[in-house]
């Protein structure tokens, strides 16, 4: 669905890469996080495959198109949610929505149907000027799914929502999913990408770290531990036991021979943590 | 379809929005002005600098009859102060040129009114000079044309005329045709003008006049200005980026706003010429007119846009082209001021244009022709400002 093959861009002609020969491919119906902090060439990259920024250098396609040709009618496949709310404050969330939903040549979807589902109902004949933050935030990313996107950017979908609300866009974007709508989603918010991506990319300073599962980053990056809690001779105890480690091994095995359990956890690195062992910097 | 969405949802923000009331409130104010404060009849405040070559009673001989008649009175002696000057004054049939110097001075003038036969009102005031001097003095500080009048060896009066060197071509060949021209000639160029009727209705009264300095002001080039500040709107709430990830085209959002100035510009400019001018004018020409400019400097505003970030950025820009534009309206109020770059400026030959739109027998050729280049020069903005905003449109 998207293809990036040797992408660079600059922002000035001093010769600095906001984004340094890139690499990676998308696959029809997944959903590929871009993870990485402030600054690290993530927004540029969405910008270049939005077509909001001028293709530079390398080859990108994406939804069959390449994006160096000007062709707007490739947007009928996409949907772009920004992290910053753009929606008329001078127009209803139903009216913000009836007229995007006027702009595209396929079939859309009920504008009202989009306003409960993001829980704007009620709301829909109020000016968008007089909503919250995180309404005019939901609003955005209500508008875009108007088209029933093949292709769906996602910019921090999540960012200032509560988490009520943030579960409920959590939920849209999994139900998008089973559709087998493929979604692009870029984020400094390492949860909601282990929540919902099949495959991650860590950007930083222009350039791709990784790219891979979250399982398969944990299984290779992450410690392997396993906590346990068990009695001993009517005394709680705590320990970590390393499972790679043989001796650990069997010194959890024997515990759990002779020992009554109380409670027993494994546990793997965060992809946060995973992402500061291999790039040596935070998401901030 | 998606420009008639565009541009119904430009229409509703507009409706809902400062920058219509704006527009709103000028035309209100101008109608108020024009049918409150104006005087359809003209109000002369012209005033004549003259120097008679005679002996003081051919002077009086020469008023003698039109002070029997009462159109012609005499009143208290008027007192100038002269400031230092130094000014060169040219012979345009000698080509010879003298240098005038003179300091500070006060020069006290007799001075006649003149009045209308048939209104009974007030048209000129005429100052009578004692020497050349004193006049050319006067006419230089007052910026209005002097005249010395002698008696040649046939006793017939010979005009000389002191013009500031700004005058319209038309205007200097008028008074050299009117004093200097024999009869034959002027009997032969008369014979070969085109004559139109002169009906009341022909003539402006003052009231209407001022319309088509109006509507290209208010307008045209509130228009440009306003264009400007909606893309800047859209700009700072960020729906641009939004309606760039659309199949929508540039072209498309940006001839919605176009059509909003002039949809806007429509509603202002009839709510001004229409109470003022009633059935008068060619309302089609006055209508094609009005939108193919409008369009045009929607255009340019646009165009401009495309260049600056922020309404800040602009301003210096924006500002300066206003002022421009609106230079030649000083033509346009005083006739008399007339250099030759001022015919240059666009807002030059649309006054013109709308004036002749509101005469019952306007040139409806020169109208024609201004549409066409207004026209063709607004498309080719247009497409210019298109260009400009595919590249910076979301940056």
């Amino acid at each position: 669905m998207i293809s990036v093959k040797n992408l660079s861009h600059s922002y000035n002609k001093d010769g600095k890469l906001a984004v340094n020969n890139i690499s990676f491919q998308v696959e029809k119906g997944e959903t590929f996080g871009f993870l990485g902090p402030s600054g690290a060439g993530k927004s540029t990259t969405q910008g270049i495959l939005t077509g909001l920024l001028k293709l530079q250098s390398g080859e990108v396609e994406v939804a069959g198109y390449d994006v160096r040709r000007v062709q707007n009618k490739r947007f009928n496949k996409i949907g772009v949610s920004f992290e910053q709310s753009n929606v008329y404050g001078k127009l209803t969330a139903k009216e913000n929505l009836e007229f995007y939903a006027k702009l595209f040549d396929v079939e859309t979807r009920n504008p009202q149907e989009l306003i409960d589902i993001v829980g704007l109902n009620g709301k829909e004949n109020v000016r968008a000027g007089e909503f919250s933050k995180g309404m005019k935030h939901r609003l955005t990313f209500a508008r875009s799914m108007i088209n029933n996107p093949e292709l769906w950017f996602l910019d921090e979908p999540t960012t200032g929502l509560d988490p009520a609300i943030a579960a409920t866009i959590k939920d849209i974007i999994r139900e998008q999913k089973a559709k087998g709508t493929t979604s692009f989603l870029t984020t400094h918010n390492m949860y909601i990408a282990d929540e919902l991506c099949d495959r991650v990319a860590f950007i930083i300073d222009g350039e791709i770290k990784l790219i891979d599962t979250p399982k398969n980053l944990k299984l290779q990056y992450g410690q392997k531990l396993v906590d346990v809690e068990y009695l001993e001779n009517d005394k709680l105890i705590k320990k970590t036991f390393k499972t790679i480690d043989e001796a650990d091994r069997n010194k959890l095995a024997e515990v759990i021979k002779k020992h009554d359990i109380q409670t027993m956890h494994s546990k793997e690195a965060t992809l946060e943590e995973i992402f500061i062992q291999v790039t040596g910097r935070g998401l901030v | 379809m998606k420009l008639f969405s565009t541009y119904i949802k430009e229409m509703k923000i507009a409706f809902r929005g400062f920058y219509f009331y704006i527009e709103v409130v000028m035309a209100v104010i101008i109608l108020t002005i024009l049918l409150a404060a104006v005087k359809e009849d003209p109000v002369s405040k012209e005033k004549e600098f003259l120097f008679f070559d005679m002996d003081t009673e051919f002077v009086e001989m020469y008023f003698e009859e039109q002070v029997e008649a009462g159109t012609v009175k005499y009143v208290a002696p008027v007192e100038f102060d002269v400031k230092a000057q130094e000014f060169e004054i040219t012979n345009k049939e000698t080509g010879e040129t003298e240098s005038y110097s003179y300091k500070k001075d006060t020069i006290m003038f007799t001075t006649l009114e003149m009045y209308d036969e048939k209104t009974g009102e007030l048209s000129k005031t005429v100052y009578l000079a004692d020497t050349k001097e004193d006049m050319i003095r006067l006419s230089y500080q007052e910026k209005t044309i002097g005249a010395t009048i002698s008696l040649d060896e046939n006793w017939q009066p010979n005009y000389k005329y002191y013009t500031q060197g700004y005058e319209t071509e038309r205007m200097q060949g008028l008074l050299y045709i009117l004093h200097n021209e024999s009869v034959a000639t002027l009997k032969d160029a008369a014979d070969s003008q085109t004559v139109r009727k002169l009906g009341e209705t022909e003539v402006l009264n003052n009231r209407q006049n001022l319309i088509p300095a109006f509507i290209v002001l208010m307008g045209s080039m509130m228009g440009y200005f306003i264009v400007i500040a909606y893309v800047y709107l859209d700009k700072e709430e960020g729906v641009i980026k939004a309606f760039a990830v659309t199949p929508s085209a540039v072209w498309k959002y940006l001839l919605s706003k176009a059509l909003v100035i002039m949809t806007t510009v429509t509603m202002s400019s009839s709510a001004i010429a229409i109470p003022v001018m009633g059935l008068q004018p060619n309302y089609l020409l006055f209508y094609l007119l009005l939108w193919i400019s409008t369009f045009a400097f929607a255009a340019l505003g646009l165009f401009i846009a495309s260049f600056f970030d922020n309404m800040t950025k602009a301003f210096g820009v924006l500002f300066g082209g206003m002022m421009v534009m609106m230079l030649p309206a000083l033509s346009y109020f005083i006739p008399s001021f007339d250099p030759t770059w001022m015919r240059y400026v666009p807002t030059y030959p649309l006054m013109q244009g709308f004036k002749e739109v509101i005469m019952v027998d306007g040139d409806a050729n020169y109208v024609l022709t201004q549409c066409g280049i207004f026209l063709v020069g607004g498309i080719i903005i247009f497409l210019l400002a298109n260009v400009r905003f595919k590249k910076t449109l979301t940056v």
